[in-house]
């Protein structure tokens, strides 16, 4: 090779560029041949495993605790190790690093016979029961309830109706109130088109196909650039070991039981009662103005599922004097788990618990 | 005038990342249209009126073959469901019970790993939070 040819600024792109891609080939031969990573693996007892129902607690890290523990509320659609995902890149080992007593309520798909669980189910039976549960393993009368997405639903309708005396401060992630801004989904339930009885009927429980189906379409490019963007960047290890733990969760989509996906399609994405003033949930009318713990709210600014003005009305709508919401930079996924959460959000909310946690 | 060379790698990542964008963008108009959402939905209908169909046919072929029905299983497993109910049922007022006499109550239901403390050594719950602001 002459000194001039290895001179040249082309060739030596042309050099660089061949080296990468035989870096990616082995790459992707080794990506292929190992093992998944080992997601939600945070050391845990399992206090309840009841039908769909689980309720965790984490070993605690820290010999003082703040008197408040904590409960994660994960949503009924998704598995709760994104909270676990892997030591380093896990909110439930930082809240456990920070002193926190830290257990989560979580979902396994539910079963054929549980296609009746109602929206009561999850707010007047699940809840409480975690609750009573946490305080009884703590001794401690109150808890602080995280709730992520539809797990923010479902905290704020407990809170609204049972949350009196049991709740210390109420934090939710990502959390929609008002469902006609979620302009996708409307599409697709709207009424005139989409025959819910008919799916529950068939079907039994909503099955996770079609909301992996449906929570895909919401960036109807995106999947087709997956594969092309990750053997571009199969040298980059921390961008493929990201790339496999998110894709492994965000495809592990969980059914819904049949009765309280008709609800929930019924009461908030056709008649968006929270924002109408006629949710109900047991018979029982539910006033988010009744929430009168502390409270905060994030939201995500490039959040694709549940988009910042779904969430917007909420900080008005709860009837706390200390309450707060935050935008952070990132996604609907991101702002929990990636790494904007590790920088941004897990500091701030540990912050704002432990003032209110002794 | 540079003599950087143009990296046809950044290259194909900013094609990719700007398609994507236009494709969400167009994408996303044409799915949340009435059109799309009609058409979706009449595929879905057609798809459950297969499934029902598959479902009747199915269970007449499970008969014939002296074997359980899906259905005929959903039963078994509710009446597992309500087997597991009043075992947890009996679980809490064994704890309560337990708790009313001053004896430890009933642990976790199942974990392989060791809990950080025992029940000798409770974490205690005195914890404050650091005075200075997170950065």
């Amino acid at each position: 090779m002459t000194d001039a040819v290895a001179l040249d600024p082309v060739f030596r792109s042309a050099q660089a560029e061949f080296e990468r891609a035989l870096v990616r080939n082995v790459k992707g031969l080794e990506y292929f041949g190992s093992p998944a990573p080992v997601l939600g693996a945070s050391p845990k007892d399992v206090l309840v495993e009841r039908g769909t129902m689980r309720l965790y607690h984490y070993h605690a890290r820290q010999d003082d605790l703040y008197r408040v523990p904590i409960l994660l509320v994960m949503a009924t659609t998704n598995r709760g190790y994104i909270f676990d995902m892997v030591p380093g890149q896990s909110l439930v080992e930082y809240l456990l690093v920070q002193g926190f007593d830290v257990f989560m309520l979580d979902w396994e798909a539910p079963r054929a016979d549980e296609r009746t669980l109602s929206l009561e189910s999850y707010v007047l039976d699940f809840l409480p029961h975690a609750v009573a549960r946490v305080a009884q393993e703590t001794g401690e009368p109150d808890v602080n309830v995280v709730g992520y997405c539809f797990g923010g639903v479902l905290s704020l309708l407990w809170a609204a109706l049972e949350g009196k005396d049991r709740l210390a401060n109420l934090v939710t992630f990502t959390t929609p109130v008002d469902f006609g801004k979620m302009e996708m989904f409307q599409a697709w339930s709207d009424r005139r088109f989409f025959d819910v009885d008919r799916l529950v009927q068939v079907f039994g429980n909503c099955p996770g196909d079609y909301l992996y189906t449906a929570f895909d379409m919401l960036r109807p490019g995106t999947r087709a650039v997956t594969a092309p963007r990750l053997y571009q960047q199969l040298d980059d290890e921390a961008y493929v070991r990201s790339f496999r733990m998110f894709d492994r969760w965000s495809a592990d989509i969980l059914p819904l039981a049949g009765e309280y996906f008709r609800q929930t399609t019924r009461q908030l994405m056709w008649d968006n009662c929270l924002m109408n003033g006629c949710m109900e949930v047991g018979g029982r009318a539910v006033d988010l103005g009744a929430v009168t713990a502390p409270f905060l709210h994030v939201a995500a600014q490039h959040d694709h599922i549940v988009p910042t003005e779904a969430s917007a009305p909420l900080l008005s709508m709860v009837g706390s004097a200390d309450k707060e919401e935050v935008v952070l930079k990132g996604g609907h996924v991101s702002l929990v788990a990636g790494g904007n959460a590790v920088k941004r959000l897990w500091p701030k909310l540990a912050h704002w618990l432990g003032e209110r946690s002794t | 005038m540079s003599s950087t060379p143009p990296d046809p790698a950044a290259f194909f990542r900013t094609m990719l990342g700007e398609w994507e964008k236009i494709a969400n963008g167009v994408g996303g108009q044409v799915l949340k249209s009435a059109d799309f959402a009609r058409t979706m939905q009449g595929a879905s209908g057609a798809a459950l009126n297969a499934q029902e169909a598959m479902k009747g046919v199915m269970e007449r072929a499970l008969a014939a073959a002296n074997m359980p029905s899906r259905t005929e299983l959903e039963d078994l497993s509710a009446r597992l469901a309500r087997i597991e109910a009043a075992m947890f049922r009996l679980e809490g007022k064994i704890d309560a019970l337990g708790a009313a006499s001053g004896l430890a109550t009933s642990d976790a239901t199942g974990s392989a790993d060791a809990p950080a403390g025992t029940a000798g050594a409770r974490p205690t719950r005195n914890r404050k939070p650091p005075a200075a602001d997170p950065a």
